[in-house]
C-alpha cells in the first residue's frame, strides 16, 4: 500500500499536521517544562535544525524515547525516532564515565555477577550511594537491580543445554542483560514452559546486549557494534529454522525497530523471526500448535502493566491473552502509563525527580488495584514500580510458568 | 486472531459501534491508527444545522445522503438513544432531537447543536441571552482564548461583561516552558488544592455577575475537576472551548473507550490495518503494521477510517482513494474539481468517500463487500461541516451498522 | 485638501515594494521630506511573490551582460548592508544528462567577463556541496548565488526611511493626480477600505509601482508599454538544499531551486497574461504539474516532499519606447523621467529591473529627483548598512547557544533590531506560532514598530503562519493579541476570516496529501468549532 510506504520516507516528519495530540500523551511534558514537548522537539524542530544545526536543543536529552507520542500520532509521524535521531546528529554532550557504565549493561553485568556478593551489598551501602551520586550522578534514591551470583548462561550450559535437542522443536533464545545477569530465573521460567510444550531452547554463541542503554546513552558506536553482532547470530539463527525469541519487551523492540530506524541497520530479512516470548506462545495455542494446563491450586491477583515500547510494539494482547488462560488467575489492566524510568533515565541523579513524577499516577492506581504482583514484561519498569510502590512485579512468564502444571501440559502435548 | 468483530478507526464513530456491540455481548476489536479526531471536538455535536426542526431538515437532505441511506426513523432513533449511551460512559450531555440549541465558540460567534456537553452553556436562540452580566476570566499567559471575541459577543447581544485574568503561582512552572500554557497541560495540573484556591479567586472577583465563562482547561482524564470547581463557586460556571487539542474532547475520547474496554472490548491503539483478505464478496480477516502475519479474523467489519485528516481517504497528486480495501469511491477526477477557491464555500472534497448499499456495507470493483460496513466521516455524499452533520453522521450510522450486524 | 507645509513633501514615493520603499529611504537619507505610500501593505506585490534569490547574475550572463554586472555588483553590496536579510549560501549550474554540456563553457566565460566569479566543479564535488542535488549531473558550476529574504529587505528599508524621517501611508490607493498645467504637484488617495479621500502634494512624485505602474501613469496622463509576466513558485515544507541549484541552460521553467528560511522554493514558469489580471495571481494545476516534474530533476526528493504553496507574481516587462509592440523588451532597469520623454514635470518612473537591484534603481530614481529638486546630496545607500545589518561585534558562539529556539529564531529575522523584542519573561517568550518559532514579544514588537494593520502584515514582519500547518495553531491566536491591541474585535475577526482564505490560495493550487488533510483540520477548526465561516470575509488583503 503506498501510504504505508510513504511513512518511512526520509520526510516522515512532514506528515505532521500539527493536531497537538502527541503532547497530551507525552509523559515528560507532563512534569518537565525544560523539555520543549514532543512536538517542538520532533516535527517542529526538525525543520529548524535541517535549517541551521544551531538550532539544536539539548534539552531533547529530556526525551524518554517511550514512543507514546508516536503511539497517539495520528498521522503516523515517527515522532520519537526523528528525536533520538537529532540527538545523535546533533547533541555536543559527550557520554561520560556514569553513561558508560549505566549503558554497558552487560560489561557491567559480567563484572559484577562475578563478584555479585560483594556488589550487591556494596551498592546497598548508605554511603556507597551516596558516593555514586555525588561522583557519578547516579540519584541515591535507586537502588540498583541486584545481580545474581550464578549468570543465566551458565546455569543453562550446566543444567538444561544437554537435554534441548531432544525436542521436537527449537528456539533461540535471546535473553538479554538483565535475565542473565540480574534474574536468571525469569531464564529458567522460559525454559520450563517451552521444554514443556516440545520446544528445545538455544541460546547464540555469543549474544551481546541489544544496545538500548548504549543508543539512550549516545554510545552509537558501540551500540552498532553489538547490533550487528546480534543480527548475525538471528540470521544464523534463522537459517537454522530457529525463531528467535525474548522475554523483554525493550530488547525485543530494539532489534526489530530500533536497529533499522535508529541505528539504520537492514534488518527486514530477519524481523519478523524476532518475537516475543508471550507472542510466540499465544500464537501457538491460538493455532492450536500446542496445549497448556494450569495447576488448580494456583491463585493469584495481578494488575498488568503495559510497558512503554510494548505499548509501541502493540503486543501486551498476547501476554494477557495468555495470562487470562490461567484460571486461578485475576487480572486486571492498569492504564497504559508510563513508569518513568526509561531504562538508565531514570538512574540520572538529574532525571530523578522527573521520573518519579511521571510514575505517580501509575504508582497511585497500584496501591488503588490492591494487587498480589504486578505483571510486566519489562525489567526497568519492575525495579521503577518495585522501588516505588513495594508490590513485587513478574514477567507475565514467570507467572505462566508458576501456573502451569508441567506434567499435564507435557502430557496434553505428548511429550515425554 | 479472532473476533465477531473488527473495527477499523477508534473514533467516535468506532468507538460508539464498538459500545454498542459489546454491549451485546460481541466479541470486538477496535484496531485505531493513532487517537481521533475527537480530540479536537468543540464538546458539541451537530445533528444537522438548522433553525427548524431538525428531522424536517434531515428529510429534504438528497437522497444520496448517509442520512437518507438509513433513513430518517433510524435517524431518530438512534439519536434519541445516545444521550442515554452516553451517560452510561459516564459523558454527560443535554440537547434534543427536536430542535437545535446554541453554543458559544472560542472566537464569540452562536452556533448551533444537537447535544453538548455539560461543560459548556447552551442557549435556546442565537440572539438573546438570559444574563445582563457575566465575568470572563482568562488565566495570564494563556493564549488560546479570546476575551476580547467574547466580550464582542456579549456585547452585541445587550450583555455586560467584566474581565479577570488569575495569575497563579502554580502556572510558573508550566510557563518556564514556550508551549506549555496549552489547554491540556494546564488541565493536568487542575486538581485539589489549586481548584479551592481558582474557587476562592472568583468568590472574590465576579462581583454580581450572574454567570462566569472560563477556558475549558478542566478535567482531562474525568469531569472530576469540573464539579469539584463548580461546586465551589455560587454562581453558574461555564467553559469555552479552546483550540486544539481540547480537554473535554480528550475527555470525551477517554471515557468512551473506558467504557468500551470495560464492557470486554479490545482496543489496538497505534496500529495501521494495511490490508485485508476478500473472498467471495467477504473480508476474511485484515492485516495490520503491529501484527504483521498474526491476521485479525472477524466475521463483520466496520471501516470507520475517518476522512483525509485521519487517512481514511488519501488523495494524491493525481487522484483519491481509500489505502486499506481500495474500495469503490466517491471523488471528482480532476484534482481542480476537489476543491473551491472561497475557504468558506462549499468544498466538494469534503463530501467525498466510500459508496456503500443501503446497509451501508462498502462496495470493491462494484460487488458489495458483505460483512464490511462503513460508519462516520469516511462515508461519502456528506459535508460535515457545511451541513453540520458531522456528528450526528458519526454517531447514527455507527449505532445502524452495529444493529445491522446484531441483528443479521 | 489645502495645500499646507503638513502635507508637502519634496517627494511622494507610490509604491511599497523593494523599489518603493529604497526609493523612500534613500530620499529621506539624502535629506529630503518624503512620503512613501502604498494601496496595500509592504511587499504585497512582485516583491513578496518571487524566488528570494540573490542572484550572481549568472543567470543573466550569457544573454544580458549588463543585468549580469549589475547583479553581481549589487549582490556584493546587499551582503554588506543587509546582512540579516541575506543567506550566503552559494550556488550552483548544474547540466543534466538532457542538457547541452557545451552551453557550460560559453556560460562561464560570460560570467568571467561579468565579473562573476564562476567556477567549474567535478559533478562528484557539486554533489557533496550539495547532497539533494540530482546525482546525475554531468556538469556543475559554482556561482556566488545566495538567498534573500524580500519582506526582511523592504520591511527594513521602510523602517530605515521613517528613522531618517519619511512618512510612512498604507492602505491608500492612488487614485488621481493634482495636476497642474504641465505639472504634476499631488496624488489624491482613496483608504481601500474606509473609502477616506486625501491629498498630498510633492515637487516630485516618483512612480515605484513594478507592474501597476502602467496603470499609476496612466491617471498621471502617460503612457507606458508594459507587459505582465506571470511566473509561479511552489514553497517546500523545510529546507530540501543548503546551496542555490540552477539549471545550466537557457533560462526555463521551474529551473531554479533556493533555499530561504525554514523553507526551499522551486520556480519559476514564465507566461504572459492581459493586464486585467495581474491582482488575481493565480497558480493552475498544470503550473504546478510542470514545476514539480522540472523541479525533481535538479533535485529528486522534491518529488516525495510536502509542499506548503503554491504561488505566483507579476514581472513588469517593459517595451522600449521605440518599439510599441513589444517585441524588443528590456528586462533592465527603466528609469523614465517623463519630463524629458513626456512634457510632464515632476514626474519619474522607475521600473522593469528585479528584486536585486532595488537598491540601485533607488539610487537612480533618487538622483533624478534630486537633480529636479536642485540638491546635491550623494547617495549612501550601497554603504550605509540597514537596521538590523549594522555591524556589531560578532557574538559569541556561546551567546548563540544560551539563547532559547525562538529568540534564535527572531535574531534570524530581525537581525540586530532584535534586540527591541522584550523577552526573559513567561508573557513574551510564549510561543504564538509553534512552526516557525514566533513569540509573544516578537508579535507584539511586529504589531507597535513595525506598520502592522493586520494579520497578514503580520505574517509578512514576522514568519507567523508561514510554516507548516499554514496558520492553522496560530491565526487564532495572533488574532488574540492584534485584537487586544487595536481594540476592535469585529475586525480583528474578519481580517482572521480572510487571513485564512488567503492561506488556502496557496494550498488548493497543491490540495492533495497532507495539504488536504490540513485543510480539513484547519476547517474544523476554524468553521466547525469557531465558527469563523460566519464572518463576511472583505476583500483579501
Amino acid at each position: 500500500m503506498s501510504y504505508q510506504k510513504s511513512n518511512i520516507s526520509s520526510n516522515n516528519f512532514e506528515q505532521c499536521i500539527k493536531c497537538t495530540i502527541c503532547t497530551v500523551y507525552c509523559p515528560v511534558t507532563a512534569v518537565n517544562p525544560e523539555y520543549p514537548g514532543p512536538k517542538q522537539a520532533g516535527p517542529d524542530g526538525e525543520r529548524y535544525r535541517l535549517k541551521k544545526p544551531l538550532f539544536y536543543d539539548e534539552a531533547l536529552k529530556y526525551c524518554l524515547n517511550c514512543k507514546r507520542c508516536e503511539v497517539a500520532c495520528p498521522s503516523n509521524v515517527k515522532i520519537g525516532d526523528i528525536i533520538q535521531l537529532a540527538r545523535i546528529k546533533h547533541s555536543k554532550l559527550r557520554p561520560g564515565l556514569r553513561e558508560r557504565i549505566l549503558a554497558n549493561t552487560d560489561f557491567m553485568g559480567t563484572l559484577a555477577s562475578t563478584f555479585a556478593p560483594v556488589v550487591n551489598t556494596t551498592v546497598k551501602l548508605k554511603p556507597v550511594k551516596k558516593l555514586m551520586d555525588w561522583t557519578l550522578k547516579i540519584d541515591s534514591h535507586r537502588t540498583f537491580p541486584k545481580y545474581a551470583s550464578q549468570r543465566f548462561t551458565t546455569w543453562f550450559k550446566r543444567h538444561a543445554e544437554k537435554s534441548q535437542a531432544a525436542l521436537p522443536n527449537q528456539v533461540t533464545y535471546f535473553h538479554g542483560c538483565y535475565a542473565n545477569y540480574n534474574y536468571p530465573q525469569l531464564g529458567k521460567d522460559l525454559v520450563k514452559i517451552l521444554n514443556a510444550v516440545g520446544y528445545g531452547v538455544q541460546l547464540m554463541e555469543k549474544e551481546r546486549c541489544c544496545g538500548v542503554a548504549k543508543i539512550s546513552n549516545n554510545l552509537i558506536k558501540q551500540a552498532t557494534r553489538d547490533a550487528k553482532r546480534n543480527l548475525e547470530e538471528i540470521r544464523h539463527s534463522v537459517a537454522q529454522q530457529r525463531e528467535v525469541i525474548a522475554t523483554s519487551t525493550t530488547c525485543t523492540f530494539t532489534i526489530r525497530d530500533e536497529y533499522h530506524h535508529i541505528l539504520g541497520l537492514e534488518n527486514g530479512d530477519v524481523r519478523e523471526q524476532v518475537n516475543l516470548a508471550t507472542r510466540f506462545l499465544y500464537r501457538l495455542v491460538d493455532e492450536g500448535k500446542i496445549k497448556l494446563a494450569f495447576r488448580d491450586d494456583f491463585r493469584m491477583k495481578a494488575a498488568y502493566h503495559t510497558p512503554c515500547h510494548m505499548e509501541k510494539l502493540g503486543w501486551s494482547i498476547y501476554s494477557t491473552s495468555l495470562m487470562r488462560m490461567i484460571p486461578g488467575l485475576e487480572l486486571l489492566m492498569l492504564d497504559s502509563l508510563c513508569c518513568g524510568i526509561a531504562g538508565t533515565y531514570g538512574f540520572k541523579r538529574e532525571n530523578y525527580k522527573y521520573s518519579q513524577a511521571i510514575g505517580a499516577p501509575l504508582f497511585k492506581q497500584i496501591a488503588d488495584f490492591g494487587v498480589d504482583v504486578v505483571a510486566c514484561d519489562c525489567e526497568t519498569c519492575k525495579w521503577q514500580i518495585e522501588m516505588s510502590t513495594g508490590v513485587k512485579v513478574e514477567n507475565p512468564i514467570s507467572i505462566l510458568a508458576q501456573a502451569l502444571d508441567v506434567e499435564r501440559t507435557k502430557a496434553l502435548n505428548n511429550i515425554k | 486472531m479472532k473476533y465477531e468483530t473488527i473495527i477499523i478507526g477508534g473514533g467516535l464513530s468506532g468507538l460508539l459501534s464498538g459500545i454498542a456491540l459489546a454491549r451485546a455481548g460481541r466479541k470486538v476489536a477496535i484496531i485505531s491508527a493513532g487517537q481521533s479526531a475527537l480530540h479536537f471536538s468543540s464538546g458539541s455535536f451537530e445533528l444537522i444545522d438548522s433553525e427548524d426542526n431538525p428531522l424536517a431538515a434531515i428529510a429534504q437532505m438528497p437522497s444520496t445522503h448517509p442520512y437518507q441511506t438509513i433513513g430518517l426513523d433510524a435517524v431518530k432513533r438512534y439519536a434519541e438513544a445516545v444521550p442515554a449511551l452516553f451517560a452510561e460512559a459516564g459523558v454527560e450531555v443535554s440537547g434534543s432531537v427536536e430542535k437545535n440549541h446554541y453554543r458559544i465558540t472560542p472566537i464569540g460567534m452562536a452556533k448551533s447543536a444537537w447535544l453538548t456537553l455539560g461543560d459548556y452553556a447552551t442557549l435556546d436562540n442565537a440572539t438573546t441571552l438570559p444574563w445582563r452580566k457575566v465575568a470572563i476570566v482568562n488565566f495570564d499567559g494563556y493564549l488560546d482564548f479570546y476575551p476580547k471575541f467574547l466580550d464582542n459577543f456579549f456585547a452585541k447581544r445587550g450583555v455586560d461583561t467584566v474581565h479577570h485574568t488569575l495569575t497563579l503561582a502554580e502556572f510558573e512552572h508550566l510557563r518556564e516552558s514556550a508551549t506549555e500554557m496549552r489547554a491540556t497541560n494546564i488541565a493536568r495540573i487542575m486538581t485539589g488544592d489549586l481548584l479551592s484556591k481558582i474557587a476562592t479567586e472568583l468568590r472574590g472577583r465576579i462581583g454580581d455577575a450572574e454567570v462566569v465563562f472560563m477556558p475549558a482547561v478542566f478535567g482531562m482524564f474525568d469531569a472530576e475537576a469540573v464539579s469539584a470547581l463548580r461546586s465551589q463557586v455560587r454562581v453558574p460556571l461555564y467553559f469555552i472551548p479552546t483550540m486544539p487539542a481540547s480537554v473535554p474532547g480528550v475527555r470525551t475520547q477517554i471515557q468512551l473507550k473506558n467504557y468500551f474496554q470495560k464492557l470486554g472490548g479490545v482496543y489496538l491503539l497505534g496500529d495501521n490495518v494495511c490490508g485485508g483478505e476478500i473472498r467471495d464478496n467477504k473480508l476474511i480477516s485484515v492485516r495490520t503494521a503491529n501484527h504483521g502475519d498474526m491476521e485479525f479474523h472477524a466475521d463483520n467489519f466496520i471501516l470507520a477510517s475517518g476522512s483525509f485528516f485521519s487517512h481514511g481517504l488519501i488523495a494524491s497528486q493525481e487522484h483519491i482513494y481509500e489505502p486499506i480495501f481500495g474500495l469503490d469511491i466517491v471523488a471528482d477526477q480532476a484534482r481542480s474539481e476537489w476543491y473551491n477557491q472561497d475557504l468558506y464555500a462549499h468544498q466538494p472534497y469534503m463530501g467525498y468517500g466510500v459508496v456503500t448499499d443501503e446497509r451501508l456495507r462498502c462496495r470493491l470493483a462494484g460487488k458489495t463487500v458483505e460483512n464490511l460496513y462503513a460508519a462516520g466521516s469516511v462515508l461519502a455524499n456528506q459535508n460535515p461541516i457545511a451541513e453540520g452533520t458531522g456528528g450526528g453522521v458519526a454517531i447514527t450510522t455507527a449505532l445502524f451498522v452495529a444493529d445491522q450486524i446484531i441483528n443479521a | 485638501m489645502l495645500q499646507t507645509k503638513m502635507n508637502h513633501y519634496d517627494v511622494i514615493v507610490i509604491g511599497g515594494g523593494a523599489t518603493g520603499a529604497g526609493t523612500a529611504r534613500d530620499c529621506a537619507m539624502r535629506g529630503l521630506k518624503t512620503l512613501l505610500v502604498e494601496r496595500k501593505d509592504f511587499t504585497a506585490g512582485a516583491t513578496g511573490r518571487n524566488h528570494g534569490l540573490l542572484h550572481s547574475g549568472a543567470r543573466y550572463a550569457v544573454t544580458d551582460q549588463e543585468s549580469a554586472s549589475e547583479c553581481i555588483s549589487e549582490n556584493m553590496i546587499l551582503r554588506r548592508i543587509a546582512r540579516h536579510c541575506v543567506e550566503e549560501t552559494g550556488g550552483l549550474f548544474i547540466t543534466l544528462p538532457e542538457d547541452d554540456l557545451s552551453y557550460q563553457a560559453k556560460f562561464v566565460e560570460s560570467c568571467q567577463a561579468a565579473g562573476i566569479n564562476a567556477e567549474v566543479l567535478d559533478p562528484k564535488e557539486a554533489i557533496r556541496m550539495e547532497p539533494s542535488v540530482n546525482p546525475d549531473i554531468i556538469g556543475a558550476v559554482r556561482v556566488p548565488d545566495g538567498a534573500v529574504d524580500p519582506f526582511r529587505l523592504t520591511t527594513a528599508n521602510v523602517v530605515d526611511a521613517r528613522l531618517h524621517g519619511a512618512d510612512i501611508i498604507t492602505y491608500n490607493e492612488v487614485v488621481g493626480f493634482v495636476k497642474n498645467q504641465n505639472r504634476l504637484e499631488g496624488v489624491n488617495l482613496r483608504h481601500i477600505r474606509t473609502g477616506a479621500e486625501s491629498t498630498y502634494y510633492a515637487d516630485v512624485i516618483i512612480n515605484a509601482c513594478g507592474i501597476w505602474g502602467a496603470h499609476v501613469a496612466e491617471l498621471a496622463g502617460v503612457k507606458i508599454n508594459m507587459f505582465p509576466a506571470k511566473g509561479a513558485l511552489l514553497i517546500f515544507g523545510h529546507r530540501v538544499n543548503s546551496v542555490v541549484i540552477n539549471r545550466c541552460r537557457k533560462p526555463a521553467d521551474a529551473d531554479i531551486l533556493v533555499p530561504g528560511d525554514t523553507i526551499s522554493l522551486i520556480g519559476t514558469t514564465s507566461s504572459r497574461i492581459p493586464y486585467d489580471e495581474i491582482d488575481k495571481n493565480e497558480v493552475t494545476p498544470e503550473e504546478v504539474d510542470v514545476l514539480l516534474r522540472e523541479g525533481s530533476r535538479l533535485a529528486p526528493v522534491l518529488a516525495n516532499t510536502r509542499i506548503l504553496r503554491a504561488y505566483s507574481g507579476v514581472r513588469p516587462l517593459v517595451a522600449a519606447d521605440n518599439d510599441p509592440s513589444g517585441r524588443s523588451i528590456s528586462r533592465g532597469i527603466v528609469c523614465l523621467d517623463h519630463a524629458e520623454r513626456d512634457g510632464l514635470e515632476g514626474f519619474i518612473t522607475i521600473t522593469g529591473g528585479k528584486l536585486m537591484t532595488y537598491r540601485l534603481m533607488a539610487e537612480w530614481a533618487t538622483d533624478l529627483a534630486c537633480k529636479k529638486l536642485g540638491r546635491t546630496a550623494h547617495c549612501l545607500t550601497a554603504k550605509t548598512p540597514l537596521p538590523g545589518s549594522e555591524q556589531t561585534e560578532s557574538p559569541k558562539r556561546k551567546h548563540i547557544i544560551e539563547l532559547s529556539t525562538e529568540q534564535k529564531a527572531a535574531e534570524g529575522r530581525h537581525g540586530t533590531m532584535s534586540r527591541y523584542i522584550s523577552s526573559h519573561n513567561a508573557n513574551d517568550d510564549a510561543l504564538v506560532c509553534e512552526c516557525e518559532q514566533v513569540s509573544v514579544g516578537e508579535i507584539n514588537y511586529a504589531i507597535e514598530n513595525l506598520h502592522v494593520h493586520n494579520l497578514i502584515n503580520l505574517r509578512r514582519r514576522t514568519r507567523m503562519g508561514m510554516g507548516t500547518c499554514q496558520g492553522e495553531l496560530c491565526a487564532c491566536r495572533a488574532a488574540g493579541l492584534l485584537g487586544k491591541a487595536n481594540g476592535c474585535a469585529e475586525r480583528t475577526l474578519s481580517d482572521l476570516s480572510s487571513f485564512l482564505n488567503e492561506r488556502w490560495k496557496g494550498m488548493y493550487p497543491i490540495a492533495w496529501g497532507e495539504t488536504l488533510a490540513e485543510i480539513q483540520f484547519t476547517s474544523w477548526l476554524y468553521n466547525g468549532v469557531c465558527g469563523i465561516n460566519q464572518m463576511v470575509t472583505p476583500n483579501k488583503d
